[in-house]
């Protein structure tokens, strides 16, 4: 937690220095032009640039200046913002609500008593207490328990007919049999349901008859941590947004400044695409860095999340994976002449990682063969290192696997972008 | 700069069917021609935006065809829509574009020279047409170039700023760059330029000064049908809303 906030901490006031200027890129100042009275004196044009403007010290300044004002025109600009911040973390809270509830069983149920006996009473008041039944108290008819059952808004009815719980001639305690409705294509639910509701009346019979059971069985709560479902939903939910920054973004904005000329204005210069390329993938590193540390600030405070792993390694991790889906999204950019062009292709190489990856299911409900195939989907590396990384505790060495093929796809991803880079 | 047989066609049509012509340091040339004529694909191929299909163009002794980012160091470029991102104040846009050479600059110094120091820490998007051109104009001069390309830069502006255009573009001569322009106004070309190359379908069919062309028509026995008369709207306009730059 504490290193979280360091980060939020030394983000923010490297930020603030950026934007002050107290922090300066070093370039080169041979000629530094100074403030004179005499606009006509001011600039020298038609001095000729020297080949030492071309030197590598002076087109890495270009890349640092460039991610500089993108990073600025970030933080002015709300709807990226909200595109890269707001956005993954409304599906944090949707999705990190759902895993959460997910974690303990329970059945929904309508209870049908037609018994007017004292037993049958404090039998449905046990059953409303019950962890495991939730009781559907608006429905008290059969046909309309009926009619919900067969739109699966209950998991089953119980009946209790009218002698359930009555004293039967001869006996000394009360018996009956209650009855569990189920509908005929949720076959587990109802027998699970049935087997419950026989364990709930097994300790009620010990308590009027007494007999020894001979076998009985107990669970014990394993201490080995296990992942919980949340530990897949928040890796997942963590490509997803890899996914926001590196596709969504170029993809949306590459065709818009192709169609105003921004990029053959750029063009004229001799701005090199690597450098364009680098100063995308800085910027959006930053954001992503930004983005990401609020996502695991809200998971550890309103989700409990436990962060085993080192966030340093989950840091470089986060980058690297950034640095290669955002790949995918300048290749895509690059390539499409305007949006028409972009969205589906976007599209087409986005759907299958957010439903194959891991994103939003986790990859384990999958057939075998099917994990094997999307096993080598470049998001699901990223997925599952950050999911190693952040709540299982390894580090960066032994995510050799996931790394590996990240970078296998960094280089296949970035010739294929570098070639289909068009400035108009 | 030195332009030799350029040619350039796209499928089979050309664009550019072999035209030649020099330009001299230090003057106005201006490219003229309807449409379509290939004004603007020569203007891309000289500035090594485009492949070159044929001929050769050597400007201050670089060959474009085989170093046009070399020559992209020593030209300045306004493109006939000032396209900026918005977002962005008028000091980062002067710096990003020095920094696309390499270098840094004082971009107040910079604005000051087009008239915008005002307006330094505004954004992009509240700019006039006009003040966005001149912006664009700094914005292709933070590097000194030697050589200037203008792609129709008065185009939509009001007779105003148009002046002020002018008086810019004659500025940046006076100080020795060499300017190669465009332009549908030919009272602009007139005035503004020392030569210009009339182009149709891809060829150059005439290459002289204004006033020699305008010669050449009337020594064949050209006569305007109505007589030219004192003063015309324009001076009307400029007389009654004064020659003040409006933002």
């Amino acid at each position: 937690m504490s290193i979280i906030l360091i980060l939020v901490a030394i983000a923010l006031i490297v930020r603030i220095a950026m934007y002050f200027g107290f922090i300066k890129v070093k370039g080169d100042n041979k000629k530094p032009i100074t403030k004179k009275k005499d606009p006509k004196a001011k600039t020298e044009i038609g001095v000729r640039t020297d080949v030492d403007s071309r030197s590598l010290k002076k087109q890495l300044f270009t890349v640092m200046v460039f991610t500089k004002l993108n990073t600025k025109r970030f933080f002015r600009d709300r709807l990226a913002q909200f595109f890269s911040i707001l956005f993954p973390l409304i599906f944090l809270f949707v999705f990190g609500s759902l895993s959460k509830g997910g974690s303990s069983v329970s059945f929904n149920v309508a209870i049908i008593n037609h018994s007017q006996s004292s037993f049958a009473k404090s039998f449905v008041k046990e059953l409303d207490n019950s962890k495991i039944f939730k009781v559907n108290k608006n429905t008290t008819t059969l046909s309309e328990a009926q009619s919900k059952l067969t739109k699966s808004q209950i998991d089953g009815i119980i009946v209790l007919p009218s002698n359930f719980g009555a004293n039967m001639p001869g006996q000394s305690y009360p018996s009956g049999q209650a009855k569990v409705l189920y509908s005929e294509n949720s076959n587990d639910t109802g027998s699970t349901l049935t087997t419950v509701l026989t364990s709930e009346f097994k300790s009620v019979n010990a308590r009027y008859v007494n007999t020894t059971q001979p076998f009985t069985a107990t669970g014990e709560v394993v201490k080995h941590k296990s992942l919980t479902s949340f530990d897949y939903t928040f890796s997942g939910l963590l490509g997803f947004s890899i996914i926001g920054l590196g596709i969504f973004g170029p993809v949306n904005v590459f065709p818009e400044l192709k169609k105003q000329g921004v990029l053959r204005r750029l063009h004229t210069t001799p701005l090199r695409v690597w450098q364009f390329f680098l100063s995308t993938m800085l910027g959006q590193a930053i954001t992503g860095a930004i983005a990401i540390t609020i996502q695991f600030i809200v998971a550890i405070e309103v989700f409990n999340l436990k962060v085993d792993g080192n966030y340093f390694d989950i840091a470089i991790f986060i980058i690297l994976g950034i640095f290669m889906i955002l790949g995918l999204g300048l290749a895509i950019g690059g390539w499409a002449k305007n949006e028409r062009q972009a969205a589906p292709l976007s599209n087409i190489v986005v759907f299958p990682m957010l439903f194959l990856s891991g994103t939003f299911f986790p990859r384990y409900i999958m057939p075998e063969w099917l994990q094997k195939v999307t096993n080598f989907l470049p998001l699901t590396p990223v997925i599952d290192g950050l999911r190693l990384l952040t709540t299982e505790g390894k580090n960066l060495t032994q995510v050799g696997p996931q790394l590996g093929l990240m970078a296998a796809w960094f280089v296949i991803i970035y010739a294929i972008a570098f070639r289909v880079f068009k400035w108009e | 700069m030195k332009v030799k047989g350029l040619k350039k066609s796209y499928g089979n049509k050309p664009a550019v069917n072999g035209i030649s012509f020099d330009v001299k340091k230090g003057e106005i040339f201006g490219i003229l021609g309807p449409n379509g004529a290939g004004k603007t694909t020569t203007l891309e191929m000289i500035e090594g935006m485009r492949e070159i299909d044929g001929g050769s163009i050597i400007i201050d002794g670089i060959d474009v065809a085989k170093n046009p980012r070399d020559v992209k160091y020593i030209i300045g470029v306004q493109p006939q829509a000032a396209a900026f991102q918005d977002k962005q104040r008028l000091t980062e846009i002067i710096e990003m574009f020095a920094a696309a050479y390499g270098e840094r600059v004082d971009a107040i110094s910079f604005l000051d020279e087009v008239q915008l120091s005002d307006h330094a820490s505004n954004f992009v998007e509240e700019l006039s047409g006009g003040q966005k051109q001149r912006l664009s104009i700094a914005a292709a001069l933070v590097h000194s170039p030697k050589v200037f390309f203008l792609d129709e830069p008065t185009t939509g502006l009001d007779p105003q700023a148009r002046r002020n255009l002018w008086e810019l573009v004659q500025y940046v001569r006076d100080k020795g760059v060499t300017v190669i322009m465009t332009t549908h106004y030919m009272e602009e070309a007139q005035l503004l330029c020392d030569r210009v190359a009339i182009m149709d379908s891809g060829k150059i069919i005439s290459l002289d000064t204004p006033k020699n062309l305008i010669q050449q028509l009337l020594k064949r026995g050209f006569t305007k049908k109505q007589a030219v008369e004192k003063a015309d709207l324009e001076d009307v306009f400029i007389d009654l809303t004064g020659k003040a730059l409006r933002d």
